[in-house]
């Protein structure tokens, strides 16, 4: 009986292996990438491509976790998809180990890229030692979601342009308090996803998560403990993180028990095409109100912004046919078509007007005027960003805080004990 | 004893028996031992990026892990496993045990019953954990519906880790039961009926004659969910999402080790933990093995 069962979860095991190791034939490019909202659109991009190359294109999704398990031991195996997603937070060791494909050659013989077409931040990002091993897929800045109808229901006044952060937890203590019978909370802060948001709030106080040169952290500063000490009083009126743990920030608003979250550029597919959409609405990212004179001044607003690279491996089969597909891609047209079928807004400067155009009814400026309105910081990157963005959400860090927002001490130890964990982590790279 | 020489015979025995043995022994060197000593030897290296470029740093990981930094984080794993494993291991026995006891007598319907307790050890772990989850939830759970409620079961650190054991012992007690029946199948009736016409009742029979002969095989039972229960991963792995607060104080250490090696890519330091639970688990083997003699009944 044991003998039997053991055998069989060897046998499973085996063929879970091999379902996991890609298949690539020169007629067919494997293309990874995480983001499942997106997998259509780019799907039906590549099918464009499909039909004047005639190499057929399969766009597979895993989880954002699994993904960077995935690909870093299709790395060390040698055997990566073709054509996948680069991001911020490991391009840098991808690029330094030789395992994308250099794209200069390419780029060169190629008319339909000019590199000076796309946001300078994410063209930057994926040069290493003056060579471009991934064209820019999209950038993304943040905004504010929230719920119209939930406002209208505990008659609050709904988001504008000149809303602080201290407006936000006005507003969110107002719903907090006479949702309290439907269940229904004012806000609620996936604390898990930084970037859309408790990182603004410190570049918004003046604390930088990473310094510009990627080297050292202001995240102990007085400004940043500021940030996050109004990002303090906001979880205290916020859903409890024993819920969000569960459920997750954006369940909950599709479920109508949260008013107002924020969230980046990149979801707003997944929200037009929700259930409950008519009622939703996006607004300015709020500001912080560092020197308290109850207006937006410079520096004041920040929202963090990021782009995605399409590269390919460095021993894909068919580097010509790879680098083809990226082109198409990352090309006017292919940034174009991307903005239009409503995927992302684009790399390509100047064609996120499309985007915004997508979706009929639905105001997505706040995107875009954030960009002129407000300042924009580069996601926070080092050369291994993961071992860091993870040890701050454990205990001894952030989470100490996330559990006991009450407590203004705690959540200054966590920004001192952040500073320690980010240092570190930055000397061991 | 004087020592014969082998006969034509038995050579050819024994070449045939190397010959069966062969496969097996193949496929421990290359799929057990070989990682094993691979990993004990990664364990003294600072792993560069992608395995490429490791650096010689001797014991620096277990001293970081022991005693240094990552001390407080490998303790709590370790105690985790620990309390994960003192209510998985014994639920999941005693319960075994009677239940094997109820469906080893002439019943109707006794296949149908054997069945729907097994019935867990035959789904997937990943789809037992993602159903767990939904009936925990804290918003939208059936438990908490059905009895309205608004416990967080396993997102408050202080119950969350027996929510997780619960499933443990869920999943593997059809497994347990079915060693039970077989242990109770070889224990003879004669001793039975012997103690009744004594003047035995149910209890005392089980107490006095079941117990003691069916101890040899809750002995392995035992030892072998003892084993299970400190390399437990897949039902932290599946049941807690990365962001939940209650991950410290449930994560068990070879999820501690999944996070070293495959998030933070840091194979060095998640070779030194397995090397470290390897060991533990190697002491508490020992110990065990010790014990057998005293508290295991041969008759």
């Amino acid at each position: 009986m044991k003998k039997g069962i053991a055998a069989a979860l060897i046998a499973a095991g085996l063929c879970m292996g091999v379902a996991g190791a890609g298949v690539s034939a020169a007629d067919e490019i494997e293309v990874s990438i995480w983001d499942s909202n997106q997998k259509d659109g780019l799907q039906k991009i590549a099918d464009e491509w499909s039909e004047t190359s005639g190499v057929k294109v399969n766009v597979n999704v895993v989880t954002w976790d699994s993904y960077w398990t995935l690909l870093s031991s299709g790395a060390q195996g040698g055997d990566m998809p073709d054509v996948f997603w680069m991001h911020s937070n490991t391009a840098q060791m991808y690029m330094e180990n030789n395992l994308l494909l250099n794209l200069d050659d390419y780029i060169a013989a190629d008319d339909k890229i000019d590199l000076n077409n796309y946001y300078d931040g994410v063209v930057k990002l994926y040069n290493s030692n003056g060579s471009q091993y991934a064209l820019p897929k999209d950038h993304d800045t943040i905004a504010l979601l929230y719920n119209e109808a939930l406002f209208k229901k505990y008659g609050v006044d709904t988001p504008t342009d000149d809303w602080s952060w201290d407006d936000v937890y006005k507003a969110a203590a107002a719903i907090t308090e006479a949702g309290a019978a439907d269940g229904v909370y004012g806000y609620a802060v996936n604390t898990s996803n930084n970037q859309d948001g408790w990182y603004n709030l410190i570049y918004d106080y003046g604390g930088e998560v990473i310094t510009e040169d990627h080297k050292g952290t202001t995240i102990g500063s007085d400004e940043a403990k500021a940030g996050m000490e109004m990002l303090r009083n906001i979880l205290t009126v916020s859903v409890p993180q024993t819920i969000v743990a569960e459920t997750g920030t954006d369940s909950l608003f599709q479920s109508n028990q949260v008013a107002m979250i924020t969230q980046g550029s990149w979801m707003v597919n997944a929200f037009y095409t929700a259930e409950g959409a008519a009622d939703y609405k996006w607004a300015l990212l709020p500001y912080g109100d560092a020197n308290g004179n109850g207006q937006c001044d410079e520096g004041e607003r920040y929202s963090s912004y990021n782009g995605l690279g399409w590269a390919a491996s460095a021993n894909v089969e068919d580097p010509d046919t790879a680098y083809s597909l990226i082109s198409y891609f990352c090309s006017k047209e292919g940034q174009l078509r991307q903005a239009e079928l409503g995927v992302t807004m684009a790399a390509y400067i100047g064609a996120s007007d499309a985007f915004a155009n997508a979706f009929e009814g639905l105001d997505l400026t706040p995107f875009t005027r954030i960009e002129e309105e407000g300042k924009l910081f580069f996601r926070p990157y080092t050369r291994n960003t993961t071992v860091w963005e993870d040890a701050l959400q454990q205990s001894g860090a952030f989470l100490d805080a996330w559990l006991n927002p009450e407590d203004p001490a705690v959540m200054a130890a966590a920004c001192d004990n952040a500073q320690a964990i980010i240092e570190n982590a930055i000397a061991n790279e | 004893m004087k020592k014969n020489k082998m006969s034509a015979a038995m050579k050819r025995e024994e070449r045939w028996g190397w010959a069966f043995v062969f496969p097996t022994m193949l496929g421990l060197l290359i799929l057990n031992f070989y990682p094993l000593f691979n990993t004990i030897y990664q364990s003294f290296f600072k792993t560069g990026d992608f395995g490429l470029g490791n650096i010689f740093v001797g014991l620096k990981n277990y001293q970081n892990l022991l005693m240094g930094a990552g001390s407080g984080e490998l303790y709590q794993a370790l105690w985790n496993t620990v309390k994960y494993a003192i209510i998985e291991v014994p639920f999941s026995v005693i319960i075994a045990m009677l239940l094997a006891v109820l469906l080893n007598r002439k019943m109707v319907g006794r296949s149908v019953y054997r069945t729907i307790f097994f019935l867990p050890m035959v789904c997937a772990p990943a789809a037992v954990a993602m159903v767990w989850k939904w009936l925990y939830n804290q918003q939208f759970g059936l438990i908490n519906n059905v009895f309205h409620a608004k416990i967080a079961w396993i997102s408050d650190p202080k119950i969350a880790w027996i929510s997780i054991a619960i499933i443990g012992v869920w999943s593997i007690l059809g497994y347990n039961m079915v060693l039970f029946i077989g242990g109770l199948q070889e224990i003879p009736k004669d001793y039975y009926e012997a103690a009744r016409i004594d003047g035995a009742n149910g209890f005392q029979q089980f107490l006095h004659i079941t117990v003691p002969l069916l101890s040899p095989t809750t002995f392995f039972i035992v030892q072998t969910r003892i084993i299970g229960a400190l390399t437990v991963f897949d039902l932290m792995f599946m049941v807690m999402d990365k962001t939940n607060v209650a991950l410290n104080k449930t994560q068990s250490i070879v999820y501690l080790f999944y996070k070293y090696s495959f998030t933070n890519n840091n194979k060095g330091v998640g070779a030194a933990i397995v090397v470290i639970l390897l060991v533990f688990i190697m002491i508490l083997t020992a110990i065990l093995q010790k014990l057998e003699k005293t508290i295991v009944y041969h008759a």
